[in-house]
């Protein structure tokens, strides 16, 4: 009896199994470290240098300090700050699809999970509405300027309806390029927020939505004092990384615009300004607006995370609570 | 027991982790101690369209165990010049069969490549230039110093390709002299475009078709020696006839390559004239040459308003490159081989850079172009046209900025924005593009 005791309390004492904790993730850490964290600060560094390449002749690197970003922020004659124009284009586009991704999202989640619906063949429609994401984005995009371009299906439909002359073109008007770009992205990305909220939803406990129903709350009440709540940390998950998708967004309006975003630079989003730099190796400048990318997404995300997570976490304690002493 | 296999375990995942990022690097040092030969047994072609490899296919015998590797980049917003530098860049380091043995260079960045240590010289392979040449097409391939880095396989002279059906509804005749001799100046070319106007048709498909008669006619180049950008009058003339045009309805909003241009050149097409060289026909005029919705036969060809001459593809040796007999041989193969030459112009509808067989067809009334036009003997038109190309005003900024300008100026010319905007919107992209360049201060 003894003896059996003494074993135990050796190995306990002499393995230390959170070691091999450590090292299975090692290599994760590892890779970040090399691959992502070392990058960051090496882009930092080199935004403060002239550094780009004309042809086969490589200038500088020359140390500049902080003129890459004061040439970024500086108006051109008439008050016009590309940079900013790029990132208020950036995120009207992004706040243009979310809405709808997000609404869209929640709606289809909750129905979906519904214990009164009881949806038959959910399996077939989550397939079918996360299909738009299996496309790769340029291909979408491209189907999407195919269709819409000046001699596209859509297009020679309209003229034939008698709707819009020759001369009308949907790249021509700012509204419908974006209206493009921003239906591309609900439509790539609703299905995935929508399987990712309805797995939050089902961790929720069942019981919660039957009391609630038993002591009379209606759908919309049980939706917002109940779902909305219990779901936060999942969909300011969704919210945040849609968000740093959405500002990292590029491939969707470069390959619909073929690069130029038009009309008049509306749709050119930051990310194909920092493009329209590495075109000539231009390290300077594509590092400083990469920063200025990685500060506003840290701000945001930082937002984003205190309002809504500090908002629900007052009431869930306090429930927290008061169910404890139910069960007590 | 569980330590054992902890540790198995973890190693394992180090050396595939190890494993993974070596495999590339040890098929390169096999590849390289295997061509320590005289010539290489690989041959790296960079390209940006699949046009010569065509050609270089039908008309070209490799050497018996080499490999011809394309590697083709589109040419679009500088894709191709990006891949090319890069790889030019690592050429010292590369292994033998890695390395770029020729490239591809276009009459917008030839001099790019010219002048720099990384194309080298011809007669350093052994290939001495014909005197068949055309001067320009050698002019472009030489440096500062005078060294000869490359050849061409065409001569691009351009001229204006119209269709005869509605030359002869517009103008009341097809003859090509009756129509030379209507649209011979600009200012005869707008007075058509009215009556064609009139007639339902358009002069031009795209607002950029008569770009390349103005820009190749340039009396100073787009960057003087102090990096700023300069606008030639030219340029200028070329931004106020387009601005007429689209004003007057003479001209589609399209830009050269879009497909609205292109499908202006099917049956049910209303445009009567098209601007290129001998290329064009086979890269362009795709539509018109369809069997079905295609007009073959129902175009001619002329001089126009104004000389000039469009693009041209040069080949150009590769300094480093393990292959320098292959290119001697590929170099006489497309610009002395009289036989290749001829195959060009009949199979190919291209116009040789061989002064020789161009003026043997020239002079051949026996020879008519009916690929596409109506038998008409387009060398002949070409011909005189090649004779007064120059070269110059030519920098290596050429491509990116002519493509930017009529980016640009489309968004102008489509009534989205203003001009103000749109050449603040050019300088812009300059400066993005091409940090070293000044810009006016809008």
């Amino acid at each position: 009896m003894e003896k059996k005791s003494r074993t135990v309390k050796r190995r306990r004492s002499g393995v230390s199994y959170a070691k091999w904790g450590y090292i299975f993730i090692a290599p994760f850490f590892l890779a970040y470290f090399f691959f992502t964290l070392v990058p960051q600060f090496l882009t930092i560094y080199n935004s403060l240098f002239e550094n780009y390449r004309v042809g086969l002749t490589q200038v500088g690197p020359n140390w500049v300090g902080l003129d890459n970003y004061v040439a970024l922020f500086t108006p051109e004659a008439d008050g016009l700050v590309r940079i900013l124009k790029y990132s208020s284009n950036t995120a009207i586009l992004w706040v243009l699809g979310a809405v709808p991704q997000f609404v869209i999202a929640l709606l289809l989640a909750v129905i979906f999970t519904s214990y009164r619906l009881n949806i038959k063949g959910q399996g077939f429609f989550k397939t079918v509405i996360y299909m738009p994401n299996l496309i790769m984005a340029a291909a979408f995009s491209m189907l999407f300027y195919t269709l819409f371009s000046n001699v596209g299906p859509i297009q020679i439909m309209l003229e034939n309806a008698g709707i819009v002359d020759h001369s009308f073109d949907f790249f021509s008007f700012r509204i419908t390029v974006r209206g493009m770009i921003a239906l591309m992205n609900f439509l790539m990305w609703f299905g995935n927020t929508t399987i990712v909220l309805m797995a939050g939803i089902m961790g929720i406990d069942q019981s919660l939505f039957e009391s609630a129903t038993i002591d009379g709350a209606n759908t919309i009440q049980v939706f917002f004092r109940i779902t909305m709540p219990l779901l936060m940390p999942i969909f300011v998950y969704c919210l945040i990384t849609a968000m740093i998708g959405g500002i990292q967004m590029f491939d969707v309006p470069q390959v619909l615009t073929n690069g130029r975003g038009e009309p008049n630079e509306m749709t050119r989003t930051l990310v194909m300004y920092l493009n329209g730099y590495l075109r000539n190796k231009n390290y300077g400048m594509a590092g400083a607006i990469s920063v200025i990318i990685f500060v506003i997404t840290g701000i945001l995300g930082g937002i984003v995370y205190k309002m809504l997570s500090a908002q629900y976490k007052e009431p869930k304690r306090h429930r927290d609570r008061g169910k404890g002493g139910n069960v007590q | 027991m569980k330590k054992l296999i902890a540790i198995v375990l973890c190693v394992l995942m180090m050396v595939s982790a190890v494993a993974c990022a070596s495999k590339p690097a040890a098929t390169e040092s096999q590849t390289g101690t295997e061509t320590k030969a005289a010539q290489g047994k690989v041959f790296n072609i960079y390209a940006w369209n699949e046009e010569f490899k065509g050609f270089f296919e039908k008309y070209y015998k490799v050497p018996e165990g080499v490999t011809v590797n394309w590697i083709i980049n589109p040419s679009d917003g500088g894709v191709y010049q990006q891949k090319l530098d890069e790889a030019l860049l690592n050429q010292a380091t590369a292994a033998d069969d890695d390395k770029v043995d020729m490239f591809l260079a276009e009459a917008d960045y030839i001099g790019k490549y010219v002048n720099s240590d990384y194309t080298m010289g011809i007669d350093k392979i052994g290939y001495k230039n014909a005197d068949t040449m055309y001067e320009y097409t050698i002019k472009a391939a030489t440096d500062d110093k005078g060294v000869c880095k490359g050849v061409s396989f065409q001569c691009c002279p351009a001229a204006v390709i119209y269709r005869k059906s509605i030359a002869k509804d517009v103008l009341g005749t097809d003859v090509p002299a009756e129509v030379q001799a209507a649209i011979d100046t600009w200012d005869k070319f707008d007075a058509v475009a009215a009556k064609a106007k009139e007639k339902g048709y358009y002069m031009t498909a795209s607002f950029a078709e008569t770009f390349r008669t103005f820009s190749n006619n340039c009396t100073m180049p787009w960057v003087d020696a102090n990096n700023n950008i300069q606008f030639d009058p030219m340029i200028t003339a070329w931004i106020d006839q387009t601005d007429k045009y689209i004003q007057n309805g003479y001209t589609l909003t399209a830009g050269v390559w879009d497909q609205e241009k292109t499908n202006e050149m099917f049956k049910t097409g209303k445009t009567m004239c098209f601007f290129g060289p001998a290329w064009y026909y086979n890269f362009c005029m795709t539509n018109a040459m369809d069997p079905e919705n295609g007009c073959v036969g129902d175009w001619s060809i002329v001089k126009g308003p104004q000389a000039y001459f469009w693009g041209g593809t040069w080949l150009l040796a590769a300094t480093g490159s393990d292959n320098t007999e292959m290119l001697k041989d590929i170099f006489e193969t497309f610009t002395i081989n009289e036989e290749v030459c001829e195959n060009l112009v009949k199979n190919e509808n291209q116009y040789p850079n061989n002064t020789k067989i161009a003026e043997k067809f020239a002079n051949d009334p026996t020879y008519g172009n009916t690929a596409i036009l109506d038998g008409q003997n387009d060398i002949a038109v070409f011909a005189e046209l090649a004779k007064d190309i120059k070269w110059e005003n030519h920098t290596n900024y050429d491509q990116l900025l002519n493509e930017g300008l009529q980016n640009k100026l489309q968004e102008y010319f489509k009534g989205n924005v203003d001009k103000d905007t749109a050449m603040k919107n050019f300088y812009n992209y300059v400066k993005e593009t091409y940090a070293n360049l000044n810009v006016p201060q809008a």
